[in-house]
């Protein structure tokens, strides 16, 4: 009944969300000047393939009524065809998500298991330390400050000239070469994740420190327990109800499309499939790419609310 | 008479602020007995939270130990080391704070708490015995719920359970009923002066709630400008006050006034002290001062059978009522 | 005004880390806006130098493809890396807080119609709405700084409309209301004080991912355009010569990463000086 009370706001808030998303989507490649028949087909097309289009799209029907139809046909499943490839582009969009879904994990996975320890650790420190500056304020500033094309290019620079163990480009898939798989996913997944690592780590060191000047922190110090008990019993859970949602929103933009670290290493993901569609003038992959994109980044926000709920009893409590 | 379960000597302390160090203890001297229950009071800013937090080296980075000493149960608490402290804490002290709703952890529900309090591995029928002796209806309920789902009183309750959940020697009370509602602050406080009276521990409280103070403890301290001012028997204390501040907070408080008489608010604000007081930190509001207090620091002496800190207490009490003087 | 004088006091006393922060900040800054006025050698000239020659005494970062001295291309390159990424945050800023304002002190249907929006915007990733801005405006500075207003607005709006529903029901705003100061008076004289500070932090911020945005697009070629520079066009342009001249992407994402550490450091000084955060020892 919590929850309920909770979440359904969020969910219709999610979903008028949802609404103006597509909206924009919408309106952006409808508005262009040349028409949207040029824009799918470029401008080297006969009349007859215009007039399909045209009919296809409801070209010469209302802004309102096109809008309507270009959702129904989503809804079932129909989010247009490749211009390039001329085939759908849902197809070849859901055959590369696991690539991207693969990269975000890892980069999601790095920046979690060294961003949330290394947090704490600087906020249980910065507390003892009388002007509260420490470590993490320079793994910080420096993750949040690198951009990953930088470093990207740095590891890439790196790892050709020392050819170590690592390989940039050639992806294969997990599935039939898994150590194949990892020498040419772990670079770009850690390029991805230090800026992460800066993020998780920032947020966990305020939520840290935040936590530290509540009351029931001096309460526990008084009744005699131990630093590490009061961090494991206390501090930890306390502190990763705001990381959630800082997790969520890093999570929701990896799986969006890393396109700038797809483009660098050649990886086979949705990022470079939406930008090559870009570079080929392939809108119908625009499109759909940023819509999808959006769509998982909605949701993903909404699973961060469902988990921040089971986390913080006080979530839709009312009194 | 054995020793004292806390002895504070001459303690001063002073909090590291922008540019400069306020003091909040100015050569504080105390001793609680065992068993007692001993009241410090004044305004805020007096010093007393000072004090009662540093019975357990509670105060925060900022604070500055500058002199003095504070013995508990024989603990040496200012130069224990870490672990040394920790057990102080864990065996011999019971806090409870003025705001129970943040002194619980919001995450956690009350039976997991009650039980970490107790160490161990305590059964549900012990935590549910102990909350039943800190007065909660219905403990099984209180178990399962958390933090915001208590009342603000049944919130305090679960927190003097946990205090006294290691039977403390000595019990620390700030303001220990001051965020509750008016209807229920005497329940909550006889719980636990019933409390401290099973369990023979002594409890301190820290309070500006004189009535309060009247019917629960044993000895009354007075504090101002970081030095207690006034210290005696409660019914001395409150009765036949000599210590101008002491007269005036009883003045000031509501409650305490002779019907017809009107409510006298003290005039000006406390001190902050940016180092050792050399006049009487009073005489600037004092009603009573003349030049001596200005420029010489009093000490404590024996009056009519208390502690008092005040050039003129046997004036005071010869003039009995003290009108304020014509000229100065 | 007095917890204002105090943070300046607090950012004063400044630890090493931000004034080395700060510093690098004002160098950085010094040779963006004085650079073309610098004698550091023409960023144009071609063939001033060996082609992809190696940083020497002469050409401090090297040479690239055409023979140009690559150190004034670099400056060329922080001018509009910074220039860009301040107009668009300062553009932002000021609709972002306007928005922000309106959302927390109006209510209702303005605050939900607002919130949503910047939900609305907050839900495209970055990049990949800069992928479809790039294909409706074309490549270009038009579309960088639209692309950093898309993703820095929600920022404003959110942390504007919280500070502001805190203070819209104190006092002196009842008081403005009752004197009968129109909605755009309070907003202006009454409000707008009040949220500085919080639009300060978040200015610092959202510069940091303007540029780290501007650069990235630059870098894929969608944002600045040659002839002109910035650091990410620079770095796109190094890459292709990674192995063999290394010291373009190198130089250029150094300072690059340099310039976007100083904004993060004096940002960090500002919030820390405005919001102090400290916690209690355990011990």
């Amino acid at each position: 009944m919590r929850l309920v009370v909770y979440l359904l706001p969020r969910v219709l808030a999610a979903l008028v969300t949802l609404f103006g998303v597509s909206v924009l989507v919408f309106l952006s490649l409808r508005l262009l000047p040349g028409g949207y028949a040029d824009i799918l087909l470029g401008p080297f097309v006969t009349a007859e393939a215009r007039a399909i289009i045209a009919q296809r799209y409801g070209l010469d029907q209302p802004l309102v009524l096109q809008y309507l139809r270009w959702v129904w046909a989503m809804l079932g499943g129909d989010f247009g065809i490749s211009m390039v490839t001329q085939r759908p582009v849902i197809d070849e969009l859901l055959r590369r998500a696991p690539v991207t879904l693969q990269l975000a994990l890892i980069a999601l996975g790095v920046a979690l298991a060294v961003g949330y320890p290394l947090g704490v650790l600087s906020g249980t420190r910065a507390a003892k330390t009388r002007k509260g500056r420490d470590f993490g304020r320079v793994i910080g500033a420096m993750g949040a400050s690198v951009p990953d094309f930088v470093l990207g290019s740095v590891l890439i620079f790196v790892f050709s000239v020392w050819s170590l163990w690592f390989r940039v480009g050639g992806y294969v898939p997990f599935s039939t070469d898994p150590v194949g798989n990892l020498r040419t996913m772990l670079l770009p997944g850690f390029t991805l994740s230090v800026f992460g690592v800066a993020l998780i780590l920032r947020t966990t060191r305020d939520a840290v420190l935040r936590v530290m000047t509540e009351g029931h922190i001096t309460a526990a110090v008084a009744r005699g327990d131990p630093p590490r008990v009061i961090i494991r019993r206390h501090i930890l859970r306390n502190a990763a109800i705001p990381v959630v949602t800082v997790v969520a929103t890093y999570f929701g933009f990896l799986l969006g499309g890393a396109v700038i670290v797809e483009v660098l290493f050649s990886v086979p993901g949705v990022g470079l499939y939406i930008f090559n569609g870009l570079l080929n003038r392939d809108y119908a992959i625009v499109q759909a790419g940023v819509l999808l994109a959006a769509v998982v980044f909605i949701s993903i926000n909404m699973l961060a609310d469902v988990l921040y709920a089971l986390i913080d009893p006080r979530v839709g409590a009312t009194r | 008479m054995s020793a004292p379960l806390v002895d504070i000597a001459g303690l001063v302390i002073g909090y590291d602020a922008a540019a400069r160090q306020v003091r909040a203890l100015d050569s504080a001297s105390l001793q609680v007995r065992e068993g007692e229950t001993l009241a410090i009071v004044g305004e805020s800013g007096s010093g007393k939270t000072t004090l009662g937090m540093a019975a357990g080296r509670l105060l925060p980075p900022e604070a500055q130990l500058l002199d003095g000493t504070i013995t508990v149960a024989g603990v040496d608490v200012m130069q224990a080391d870490d672990a040394a402290l920790r057990r102080l804490r864990r065996e011999k002290l019971g806090f409870v704070f003025q705001n129970p709703s943040t002194a619980l952890d919001p995450t956690m529900r009350i039976g997991r708490q009650v039980a970490l309090a107790l160490g161990g591995q305590p059964g549900p029928e012990a935590v549910a015995a102990l909350l039943a002796r800190a007065e909660l209806g219905d403990p099984e309920r209180v178990l399962r719920a958390f933090p915001h789902e208590l009342s603000g009183g049944m919130a305090q309750r679960v927190v003097i359970a946990m205090a006294i959940a290691r039977a403390p020697q000595l019990l620390i009370a700030d303001e220990p009923t001051a965020s509750l509602d008016a209807s229920i602050r005497e329940k909550v406080m006889a719980t636990l002066v019933r409390l401290r009276a099973e369990s023979g521990a002594s409890l301190v409280i820290l309070s500006h709630d004189l009535r309060l103070i009247g019917r629960h403890a044993d000895r009354v301290a007075v504090m101002y400008g970081g030095r207690i001012v006034e210290l005696g028997a409660v019914a001395q204390v409150l009765q036949a006050p000599v210590h101008p501040y002491t007269r005036a907070l009883l003045a000031a408080a509501a409650g305490n006034e002779v019907p017809g008489a009107r409510l006298e608010p003290i005039q000006g604000t406390p001190p902050m002290l940016e180092g050792r007081c050399e006049a009487c930190a009073y005489a600037p509001r004092c009603t009573f001062s003349v030049a001596r207090c200005n420029s010489e620091r009093p000490e404590a002496r024996e009056v009519a059978g208390r502690l008092v800190v005040c050039h003129r207490a046997e004036e005071a009490i010869a003039t009995g009522a003290m009108q304020p003087q014509e000229a100065r | 005004m007095s917890g204002f004088s105090k943070a300046a006091g607090r950012l004063l006393r400044a630890d090493a880390l931000t004034l080395f922060g700060l510093i690098t900040l004002v160098t950085l800054l010094f040779l963006g806006i004085f650079g073309p006025w610098l004698p550091l050698g023409d960023p144009s000239r071609i063939a001033a130098g060996p082609r992809l020659g190696a940083p020497s005494a002469q050409f401090l970062f090297g040479t690239d493809e055409l023979g140009r001295d690559f150190m004034p291309r670099v400056v060329q390159g922080i001018r509009s890396t910074f220039l860009l990424s301040a107009i668009a945050v300062t553009i932002t800023a000021v609709i972002g807080s306007l928005l922000g304002m309106a959302a927390g002190y109006l209510g209702r249907f303005a605050d939900q119609a607002i919130a949503r929006g910047a939900d609305i915007l907050f839900a495209f990733p970055a990049l990949v709405a800069g992928l479809l801005v790039a294909a409706v405006m074309g490549p270009g500075q038009g579309s960088a700084i639209t692309v950093i207003s898309i993703a820095t607005l929600p920022l404003f709006i959110r942390v504007v409309r919280s500070v502001t529903l805190g203070i819209a029901g104190r006092g002196f705003v009842t008081a403005a209301e009752v004197a009968g100061a129109s909605t755009l008076r309070i907003m202006l004289v009454h409000l707008l004080p009040n949220v500085m500070g919080a639009v300060m932090v978040q200015l610092t911020y959202a510069l940091s991912i303007g540029m780290i945005i501007e650069s990235a697009l630059s870098f894929l070629g969608l944002g600045v355009q040659p002839p002109d520079a910035s650091l990410g066009s620079l770095l796109r342009q190094g890459s292709s010569y990674l192995t063999i001249a290394p010291w373009m992407v190198l130089s250029s994402g150094a300072v690059l990463s340099l310039a976007i550490m100083s904004v993060n450091l004096v940002g960090d000084a500002v919030r820390d000086a405005l919001e102090p955060l400290k916690g209690r020892p355990l011990t």
